[in-house]
């Protein structure tokens, strides 16, 4: 055994620096050559890989060291989602700064308008500037609760944030190009991490098509929560689709098109498609536009024993495209609603609100359920079934069970 | 024994699964997907599943036949197996 492993390890050593081997590889398992990525991953010494060791750990379930979960009862009470406990979910590595170079010059072109044009990043923040709030939801939040164990991290309700982004609004970008060009159905935006991977770019390259009215609400931001976009959430500029699924909110932002057709990478065409359990294919719909969804933050079984008394239910609520109209809250299972007050800022349809009800229990158990509407929709009782684990917004699946002593 | 060899080779020569994750019992280093170390909950059966089917970039070796059945049963165990070690 140990002279194998010497001989494959020997191989390993070629394989890391060598092309020629890398080549004979990638013949064989049909892929192309791949160049080791910069090493961003090592364990940090919170346990965090390096590339996000700022982060709270405490704040965090870590499924992966690419797939980072906000703890239920971490997700900001005071409405923003702090940059410190926002997840994390990565399809390519991290860019990191020696990649990235002096971020003023970071570049974005702009195509499918009367007047194509490439911007630097200054270049960006002299022509406009927004600020607005967004829920960041990855698109398979609430996975861990499908029972058929959909491939992917099993995230219960911490793939999800509420942030404040600044930038430029797209469609001053739009109009700065002389507007779009007729015939575009599509609003497409590239990520530039792939390129330093040498994958098939068909394969990693990360590009989303969204319907292409998206631009009227989207930005190109630079600064999260008032810093400098990090590198792990797509620093230094990253797209901002309101509304839509983490995934379209573009990372590394290399280039904006307005387009014909949908991008024909994977990650358009097959992945992130909603559809049914043990079917697959482009003609299933997209992770497009977040469905209404709340859940409770507190108290769950994270924080701890209840006293009996006077206690305050709190959670979040969003309306996905529309504004969030209300939001309901049973302690017995469904079986009874009462309407919570909302609460704090409203930062607009695109944001969650909090809400809260406040109610008397006595000692015994519960199951606390949250049901938010926007007036047109409301949150199902049961979970969509699909393949994946997508757009789970069922109130069933995300009550919670406390015990009131 | 045998099995663990072959899975050794084929997660770093035949799949180069070891071009885009970390499995320190294999000494490799990619950075493309997760670091195997590090993912909660990984067995046999889910690794089975996710070489079979592809993840995002990762390839379905399974559905694209670049792997065989034999292969992919035999790397599976091979990094249930490696996890942690």
């Amino acid at each position: 055994m140990n002279k194998n492993k010497t001989k494959l390890n020997l191989n390993r050593r070629n394989f890391l620096t060598g092309t020629a081997t890398l080549a004979g590889i990638a013949a064989t398992a049909s892929v192309v050559p791949i160049t080791i990525a910069n090493a961003n991953h090592s364990e940090g010494k919170k346990g965090l890989p390096d590339f996000i060791s700022w982060k709270d750990r405490d704040a965090l379930i870590v499924h992966s060291d690419k797939g980072i979960e906000t703890h239920r009862s971490a997700i900001g009470e005071s409405l923003v989602t702090p940059n410190r406990n926002i997840y994390i979910r990565n399809n390519m590595p991290t860019m990191t700064d020696a990649q990235i170079g002096d971020r003023k010059k970071w570049k974005v072109s702009i195509e499918g308008v009367k007047n194509p044009q490439t911007f630097t990043l200054a270049q960006l923040q002299k022509l406009g500037h927004e600020t607005m709030a967004t829920i960041l939801q990855c698109s398979g939040n609430g996975r861990g609760f499908f029972e058929h164990k959909p491939r992917g991290s099993q995230w219960k309700t911490g793939a999800a944030a509420c942030v404040l982004w600044t930038g430029v609004p797209m469609k001053t970008v739009v109009d700065a190009c002389g507007g779009i060009s007729g015939g575009a159905v599509y609003m497409t935006s590239e990520g530039v991490d792939h390129v330093p991977t040498g994958l098939d770019p068909k394969k990693a390259m990360i590009a989303r098509s969204v319907p292409k009215k998206v631009f009227k609400d989207a930005m190109l931001a630079w600064e999260m929560n008032g810093v400098p976009l990090p590198n792990a959430h797509g620093g230094p500029l990253r797209m901002v689709t309101p509304g839509y699924f983490g995934i379209n909110n573009v990372k590394h932002l290399g280039k904006v098109a307005f387009t014909v057709e949908q991008s024909s990478v994977k990650y358009m065409k097959k992945s992130y498609r909603i559809s049914p359990i043990g079917k697959k294919g482009s003609q299933y719909p997209s992770c497009w536009e977040m469905p209404v969804k709340s859940w409770i933050t507190r108290p769950t079984d994270e924080t701890g024993t209840v006293k009996a008394g006077k206690v305050q239910i709190v959670g979040v609520a969003m309306g996905g495209t529309k504004k969030v109209r209300s939001v309901k809250v049973s302690v017995d299972g469904g079986s009874s609603w009462k309407k919570a007050k909302f609460i704090g800022p409203n930062l607009g349809k695109f944001a969650w609100r909090q809400f809260v009800l406040e109610t008397t229990l006595s000692a015994g158990s519960y199951n606390i359920a949250s049901l938010a509407s926007n007036g047109a929709d409301k949150q199902p009782e049961l979970r969509m079934e699909n393949r994946r684990g997508y757009a789970h917004n069922g109130w069933k699946d995300h009550s919670v069970n406390i015990t009131v002593v | 024994d045998a099995k663990m060899i072959k899975g050794l080779e084929i997660f770093n020569e035949t799949a180069a699964c070891a071009a885009c994750h970390i499995l320190k019992a294999a000494g490799s280093e990619g950075n493309i997907g997760p670091n195997l170390d590090t993912v909660e909950g990984l067995n046999y059966d889910s690794v089975m599943d996710i070489v079979t089917h592809g993840l995002g970039v990762m390839p379905a070796f399974g559905e694209d036949e670049i792997l065989s059945k034999d292969e992919i049963d035999i790397v599976s165990f091979y990094v249930a197996n490696s996890v942690g070690k």
